[in-house]
């Protein structure tokens, strides 16, 4: 990278930093630093929700999956719209009216403290070590695209944001995910409007579709039944969503920002705004991958995008058969160019017969060069010992630093930056809010003292950024964590929303029923994870129905719920 | 019918477009 770009990045990061500490106001009481006084605008609140979810790991991993497989995985998005009407009817004036700093503190005024100390302590324990994973799996490709070693990235992401998290509040978090989520957006239209610019003159875009479309890449719709297929449309549109109401409905890093809205109305606008704009959004991020996809079959690639293995191989004592691999994929590529070239030139002809045989010799062709490929990957496997080695995340960054010119190269790295910082600061607040509200506060001191939690919330927030950067680096290098930590997240989110449904949706539901229920929940979710092979996205289905029924079988054996200070059922309109 | 159950409608319609118009793209760069 030049001067100019890492220049670029340097002006970034330093303007983040004192215009997030520039914007902060009120945050001399711990509802302004946690909830911003209840005051944001939707809009706001809107795209920093947006900006949270869309982290480095989907702009660089889900490009990559675009890349390599195409965009199927744009159906586990496609349940949130209903999802997010459903919270806009449900939770959220639900949360609203009580007034509450978390969601957890709900279910002790619904149930009891026992109920909202484990399912607070279950959101910190996943939550933190997966900001720790939001850190770490960008730090690690961008530790081999920049040339720093990987600890120095993994500060270079968690330092920043956690001093801007730490002295600002959620009113920083919010104000700079607004900013940054407007760069995230100019660096991937930018990336795409390159990508299309980059084709050869003699393939229009829609021919160049067309070729992607021979490969399956297009495919967005995938109506298999199958329980083991992970990402169809059944699996999107009914599994994705109870892991949507679970992750906005109850997850303190989503809630904590509707509940910074002006008014119920104000909050369910902001979520609206992820309902309109979500799918779109992350269409763009696999269609970019698709481009990219496109673009390497004219312009030469990378055998492999992980130079740091690629130079690994090359000193090793295989380096030689790697070389006989380089040129065995340098013909395969050659040969896909001619065959991909000769596919559109059918389509402009109109051709459907010739069409339809030059797409079978283009995917042969296609086919060899992704033999060769893999050949190179066990060869990488080989000598490094690495057998978990994947460089798809590599693609895409691969891509920013190869071909595109300076002075975007910085804006794309900095959009990078942006998407993993938005999405650690988002959860830096919650966790710290978590800590403070559901714990410090509830357990230890609770005597109004406000600049004495300020203080508190404070230290939280450091601790927690610690935390992460630690994770980070550990993961970083056991790179097989990143997966456990994922499929940890994805054990007890149906369960956790399935305690919420019995609070909301189940009036003779007791603190006994939620809590067994909760128990059974996880552990029926542990036993389908271990013992069969149904994709991760049911889980959620299966726990939050589990606990709802067995909560609302127990709680019917137990007896009636004690009274509690419970919270009413909103007046506002829905 | 409240303003905001008539924004629950606008979202379930522009989900329901949105769907098709990549249902339609699938079919189209498909075929």
């Amino acid at each position: 990278m030049s001067a100019i770009d890492w220049g670029i990045i340097a002006v970034y990061l330093t303007w983040l930093v004192w215009d997030g500490i520039r914007l902060s106001k009120n945050t001399t009481e711990i509802e302004g630093y946690f909830l911003a006084s209840r005051s944001l605008p939707w809009w706001a609140v809107g795209l920093s929700v947006m900006a949270t979810q869309l982290s480095a790991i989907t702009m660089i991993g889900t490009t990559g999956q675009g890349y390599a497989v195409g965009m199927g995985l744009l159906q586990q998005y496609y349940a949130l719209p209903i999802a997010m009407i459903i919270i806009a009817v449900t939770f959220v004036p639900f949360f609203h009216n009580a007034r509450i700093f978390t969601a957890y503190e709900y279910l002790e005024r619904r149930f009891d403290a026992k109920t909202r100390s484990f399912t607070a302590l279950l959101f910190l324990f996943s939550r933190g070590m997966s900001t720790g994973v939001v850190i770490s799996a960008p730090a690690v490709v961008l530790s081999v695209m920049i040339g720093l070693d990987v600890t120095t990235t993994c500060l270079l992401l968690a330092l920043p944001t956690a001093v801007y998290t730490m002295f600002g509040g959620v009113q920083a978090v919010a104000w700079t995910d607004v900013k940054q989520m407007y760069l995230i957006v100019f660096g991937l239209g930018a990336a795409c409007v390159a990508l299309m610019l980059g084709l050869p003159d003699n393939v229009s875009v829609g021919e160049a579709l067309h070729i992607a479309g021979t490969t399956g890449r297009l495919q967005v719709f995938d109506f298999s039944t199958d329980p083991s297929v992970r990402y169809t449309f059944w699996t999107g549109t009914i599994g994705a969503l109870f892991l949507f109401l679970s992750y906005f409905g109850t997850d303190q890093s989503q809630v904590q920002r509707y509940l910074a809205a002006k008014s119920i109305d104000q909050a369910r606008s902001s979520l609206f705004m992820s309902a309109y704009w979500k799918i779109p959004l992350q269409a763009l991020v696999m269609i970019i991958g698709v481009f990219m996809f496109l673009f390497y079959l004219f312009t030469p690639p990378p055998m492999l995008f992980n130079r740091a293995h690629d130079q690994r191989v090359r000193e090793s004592a295989r380096a030689g058969e790697y070389a006989a691999l380089e040129q065995k994929f340098s013909e395969a590529f050659v040969a896909r160019k001619g065959a991909a070239e000769r596919l559109a030139e059918a389509q402009r002809g109109g051709d459907a017969a010739l069409a339809a045989s030059r797409a079978a010799e283009f995917k042969a062709e296609e086919q060899n060069v992704l033999g060769v490929r893999a050949e190179a990957v066990s060869l990488v496997k080989a000598v490094s010992g690495d057998t978990t080695y994947n460089d798809i995340n590599y693609v895409f960054p691969t891509f920013i630093v190869t071909h595109l010119p300076v002075g975007l190269i910085g804006l794309l790295m900095a959009a990078i930056f942006a998407a993993a910082m938005s999405t650690v600061a988002g959860e830096l607040s919650a966790l710290s809010t978590s800590t403070v509200i559901d714990f410090y506060r509830r357990w230890v001191r609770d005597d109004g003292d406000q600049a004495h939690l300020l203080w508190v919330s404070k230290l939280a927030t450091l601790f927690w950024a610690l935390f992460a950067s630690v994770v980070a680096i550990w993961a970083a290098e056991l790179g097989s964590l990143i997966e456990v930590v994922n499929r940890f997240g994805s054990f007890f989110y149906g369960s956790i929303l399935g305690v919420f449904l019995l609070a909301i949706g189940w009036s003779r539901a007791n603190s006994t029923g939620a809590f067994v229920g909760l128990l059974a929940g996880m552990g029926v979710v542990g036993y389908v994870t271990v013992n069969t092979t149904v994709a991760f996205l049911w889980h959620n289905l299966i726990g939050a129905v589990v606990v709802f029924v067995v909560g609302m079988i127990v709680s019917e054996v137990s007896g009636p719920r004690k009274p509690q200070s419970a919270v009413r059922a909103p007046a506002a309109d829905v | 019918m409240t303003a905001m159950s008539k924004t629950y409608v606008r979202v379930a319609t522009v989900w329901v477009a949105t769907l098709a118009a990549l249902y339609f793209f699938q079919s189209y760069f498909t075929r």
